[in-house]
Order: structure tokens, then C-alpha cells, then sequence
């Protein structure tokens, strides 16, 4: 795993990532601004105010949202890809209140939020590297699982419409095999949605059976 | 009279005229009365109260009705047991169109003026109109992702058939839904009060329905808290419903309902007019600024005295709940709803409980205004 995430910021370090920070607190984040100065985060907007804040998000498309955890845009930022046709996006929230640490520690096993204490702008760049990378690790692992899924469902499809071809053509198993892929070759069909062809359609003729 | 194990508790809020029932517990002294020292955290975003909720920063908190579910199945945030032995408010949502829109409902319809409330398929034409043109797709916005304003808006447009592909949804803060309204940025919203009456006031939109009229009586909010709390502190668990009961009670009486506005004007709690805080309280729906407001007595419904169970969280608004979020796509694939989930997180027994103890006390539970 660390190692995975490794890689990741290493992949990542060459890209120019879009931030949107979002603080009312004008001072500060204009230090965050200056603190970035030379990396590859460009910081997009600055948004003190509440007004435009969607057409903003519409245009700039941040890679990264740098967010007060008391905003209330936070449910608006957060819910982009919820709701709306976003991909989803590493929030970083900021807070300057004391019970940081406790939600921290709740919010830490989240997938998309960060939760950091109050920013500072020396430690602002590592805590983004850290959040970009634990971002795409994370969705790296999840489109792995994703991934194994779906071969998973195709070799169930392929081993039933084997079993089913078996059974009705009184085939062998390397026999049902061979003409399954022969089918696929021939049509420039995936072995899987030959199989789910062949299983809905053996299916229908069972029925069909049935019902004489 | 119990006693509680824990008396000092801190309860989240966010700013809504359905908060009424935690800001009149504490300001008539019912969290008193029941040997509580209550402190209302108000709070700016759904995602940072339950985050707080979470991690034990709240005790407890005012939650849309379908959160508990959603921190139980761990959607948007990791699993946690929050469970809901209260509901707080039944309705409260309208849904607002901007001016601009109303002008392409009627333009689009060859209509002078629209009946309300207003029922979706006149807004079929525009969202034709505009896919055939390739003109923008309308925009609406909810509050959260795991709300019931979400899915009364996704209901009252699929009862006609609008592809909901043919519209975009999005999440709004309510304090920001007028602004956003105004600047053209959205075309209209599903929220609660006080926001939509101050659209019409604001002269930017018309409220074209309320949430009595697509879902009749749902509960909108409950008391969330977590399950731990509850095992650890069960008396006051059973103080602090009963408290919020008496107020709710309190709520029933309409000239009370008055008296509750005025409370909630306040700089602390909602920060907004009297006038477009006390019309929903009143039951009346502003509209439009050319027309009357409707009446509608249920806009807000915080207890009604000869339907004693309102309040009670029943199980079946819970699966009926979690049939939305399956319709609406919420539950990924890999998430499993467990059998019991909604047995786990609604718990009318503690409310049972908190009724018995309320019986036994003899509370003067109806007090009329007067």
C-alpha cells in the first residue's frame, strides 16, 4: 500500500493541479497564495464571498478543494460528484476550533475529505501532497476492485453458458469452450457477452419448453 | 423524575425555521425542567454536523430525516451507529422557481398564469425545448445528497416523466439558495423555510408548491444521536426527547407558532425577518409577489395532539426511505442494507419509554397559548 501511494505522488508531482481554496479570512489565504508560490499547485480563486461560487467551480474544474470545515459550502463542494456529473474531487478542510483532532478521527477513513487543524502555510504544501496522493491510491484501489469484480461476473457468465451448452448440445466441456470462442472470433464479440447471449437464449428456450 | 447521567449536552442545529422545536425547549426552560443544561451549537453545513456527530464533538443534533440512515450504511462518510428516537418536524420544503424560468413556463405553454400548485408537466415543454435547441439543461438544487428535499424534487418530476437526465442537480447551501436564485446560477430550488418565503418577498421567484403537496406528512426532521451515547447515558437520552416533545406540544398551538417566530428572528438562532419566518409557522405559503398566499395549515408540523404517534419514529417511514435512496441511486453496489437496518436506527421503543416516563409525571403537555 505505501507503496502504491508512493508512486502515486511521484506520477502525480508532474502535473499542474487546480486549487480552489475557499477561506473568509482574506490575510491567510492570501499566505497560503504566497506559500504556494513556486509548486505545482495553482491556486485558481480565492472565494471570500458566497456569490458565484458554482460558475467558479463550473469554469476553474479544481483538482482540489481547500475548504473551512465551518463553510457552508462545504455540503455544496462535497456532494459535486454525489449528485451532479463531477468527478469526485479531494476536499481538504481546515479548522481552527480545538475538537479538530476528535473529527479528525472520524472523517480520517473517509475517502474524499481530509481534515487538517488550522493552516499553516509552511506545512500547507505537504498536507496537499499527502492528500493527492492518498486521493488517487484510494481511487486506484477502488477501480482494482471494481476491475476484479467485473471478472469475476464475466467468468460466472462464461462458466454458466458453458454448463448450460454442456447440457443441451451434449457437449464437452473443452468442446462448449471452443465453440463459444469461435463465436466470439467470428462475430468480434467479447467471450462474456457471447456467454450472456447464449444464456438468455437458452434461458427463453427453456421456457419455451416449459410452456408447450 | 429521572435523573440524568449526564446533564450537560451539546446539540447541533442548522439555522431553519423547522429548528423551532430545539430553540423553544431551550428558551421555555423545557431542557430545564427536565434537569438538562442544553447548549445549541448552531452549525453551517449537513456534512459537519454529522462529522461532529460522528466523532462525539455533539451529543446530539437535528438531522434530515434520512441521515441516520445514511451514517449507518456509511454513505458520504464513514459507518457509524447513529440512531433517531425522536422525529422533530413533519413537511416544511417548498420548491421555488426563478422568474426567469416562470416567464419560459408560460411562454413555453401559451399560458397567462399558473395554478397552484403547480404540477410538473408545465415543465416539460421548457426541458424539451431546451434539448432540442441544445440550450443549457435546467438546474436545480437540494440541500444535501441524503435528504428528503432530494428526493421530492426527483419525485415530483418523474410523476410526469421528466428524464431526470434532462435536468441537473446540485447541492446549494440554503443560506446561499436565494443568492444563487437571483444570479441566474440555478432555476430553482427544493429547500426549507425560511428561504423560500424570502425569494417571493425578495421578488425573484414563485413558490410552486410545498412538500405537503407531493409527500403528505413525511417526517422531515429527527434527533439523531449515536447509539453509544444512548447505551452509556439512556435517562438522558429520555430527558432530552421529552423536553423536545413538550416543545413540539407546545408548537401545535398557532398562535404559539407566533410567539415561536419571534424567537427564532434572533441573531443566534436564525438570523432573518419576522416576515418570512412566521408565514410557513402560520401555515400560509407565500407565492409570488402579484398573488395571495395559499393556505397551507401542515407547512410546518412540529405534533398533532389527536394523531399522538407523529413523533414517533415508525418504522416504515424508514424503509420508505431507504426505497428512495435505492431509487435514487445512492447505495453503490458494494454497500449491502442489512435487514434490520432500519429497526437499528429508528427506535420508537425509546420513545415509548419517553412517553410513559412524560404519562407518569402528569406533564401538562398541551398548554394553549393564553
Amino acid at each position: 500500500m505505501i507503496s502504491t501511494a508512493k508512486k502515486t505522488t511521484q506520477l502525480a508531482s508532474h502535473e499542474q493541479l487546480n486549487i480552489l481554496l475557499i477561506d473568509e479570512n482574506v490575510q491567510r489565504a492570501e499566505s497560503i497564495v504566497t506559500a504556494l508560490g513556486n509548486s505545482r499547485y495553482k491556486v485558481s480563486h480565492l472565494a471570500c464571498t458566497q456569490a458565484g461560487l458554482l460558475k467558479q467551480v463550473d469554469e476553474i474544474q479544481p483538482d482540489i478543494i481547500v475548504i473551512d470545515i465551518e463553510s457552508p459550502n462545504r455540503d455544496m463542494l462535497e456532494s459535486l460528484h454525489t449528485i451532479s456529473h463531477y468527478n469526485p474531487k479531494p476536499v481538504v478542510m481546515f479548522s481552527s476550533q480545538q475538537d479538530t483532532e476528535t473529527i479528525n478521527l472520524s472523517v480520517q477513513s473517509g475517502v474524499s475529505a481530509y481534515v487538517v487543524g488550522d493552516i499553516d502555510p509552511e506545512r500547507v504544501k505537504p498536507i496537499l501532497d499527502a492528500a493527492v496522493a492518498r486521493f488517487k491510491a484510494f481511487h486506484k484501489l477502488k477501480d482494482e476492485l471494481d476491475d476484479t469484480k467485473h471478472q469475476l461476473e464475466s467468468r460466472k457468465s462464461i462458466d454458466l453458458a458453458k454448463r448450460l451448452l454442456m447440457k443441451t448440445n451434449k457437449m464437452s466441456e473443452e468442446q462448449a469452450f471452443h465453440s463459444m470462442r469461435k463465436t466470439a472470433m467470428d462475430t468480434g464479440q467479447k467471450l462474456e457477452d457471447v456467454a450472456k447471449t447464449i444464456v438468455s437464449m437458452l434461458r427463453s428456450l427453456e421456457q419455451g419448453h416449459e410452456h408447450d | 423524575m429521572i435523573k440524568p447521567e449526564q446533564p450537560n449536552i451539546s446539540l447541533g442545529f442548522i439555522p431553519l425555521t423547522d429548528s423551532a422545536p430545539l430553540i423553544i425547549a431551550k428558551e421555555l426552560g423545557f431542557f430545564e425542567q427536565w434537569g438538562l443544561n442544553v447548549t445549541l451549537q448552531k452549525q453551517n453545513s449537513w456534512a459537519t454536523l454529522r462529522d461532529k456527530l460522528h466523532a462525539g464533538v455533539l451529543d446530539a443534533a437535528q438531522m434530515l430525516a434520512p441521515m441516520p440512515l445514511a451514517s449507518a450504511l456509511g454513505l458520504g462518510a464513514p459507518p457509524a451507529n447513529v440512531i433517531t428516537p425522536l422525529v422533530l418536524s413533519l413537511n416544511g420544503n417548498a420548491i421555488t422557481l426563478s422568474e426567469g424560468l416562470l416567464q419560459e413556463v408560460l411562454k413555453e405553454n401559451e399560458i397567462n398564469s399558473v395554478t397552484l400548485p403547480m404540477a410538473a408537466y408545465l415543465l416539460q415543454k421548457v426541458v424539451e425545448k431546451r434539448k432540442r435547441n441544445g440550450e443549457a439543461k435546467l438546474k436545480f438544487a437540494t440541500v444535501f445528497p441524503y435528504s428528503c428535499h432530494y428526493y421530492q424534487l426527483r419525485d415530483w418530476l418523474k410523476a410526469v416523466k421528466v428524464d431526470l437526465d434532462d435536468v441537473e442537480m446540485l447541492v446549494v447551501p440554503p443560506v446561499s439558495m436565494v443568492e444563487c436564485l437571483k444570479n441566474g446560477d440555478i432555476d430553482g430550488f427544493c429547500v426549507g423555510g425560511p428561504w423560500n418565503a424570502k425569494a417571493v418577498r425578495a421578488g425573484i421567484g414563485m413558490t410552486a408548491l410545498t412538500s405537503f403537496d407531493i409527500w403528505q406528512d413525511s417526517p422531515e426532521k429527527v434527533l439523531g444521536l449515536l447509539e453509544e451515547f444512548h447505551k452509556k447515558y439512556p435517562n438522558t437520552v429520555l430527558a432530552l426527547c421529552a423536553a423536545l416533545k413538550q416543545a413540539c406540544a407546545w408548537l401545535e398551538s398557532v398562535p404559539n407558532r407566533f410567539e415561536a417566530a419571534r424567537l427564532l428572528c434572533n441573531e443566534k438562532y436564525l438570523n432573518a425577518e419576522l416576515d418570512v419566518i412566521a408565514p410557513s409557522l402560520l401555515g400560509s405559503c407565500l407565492t409570488h409577489q402579484s398573488l395571495p398566499p395559499r393556505s397551507i395549515p401542515s407547512y410546518n408540523q412540529f405534533s398533532v395532539s389527536n394523531n399522538g404517534c407523529i413523533n414517533q419514529p415508525e418504522l416504515v417511514r424508514g424503509e420508505w426511505l431507504i426505497k428512495h435512496m435505492v431509487s435514487a441511486g445512492q447505495i453503490p453496489p458494494h454497500v449491502t442494507i442489512p435487514l434490520d437496518l432500519v429497526a437499528k436506527v429508528f427506535r420508537p421503543d425509546i420513545y415509548q419509554q419517553m412517553r410513559l416516563l412524560i404519562e407518569d409525571q402528569g406533564v401538562q403537555f398541551y398548554r394553549r397559548s393564553g
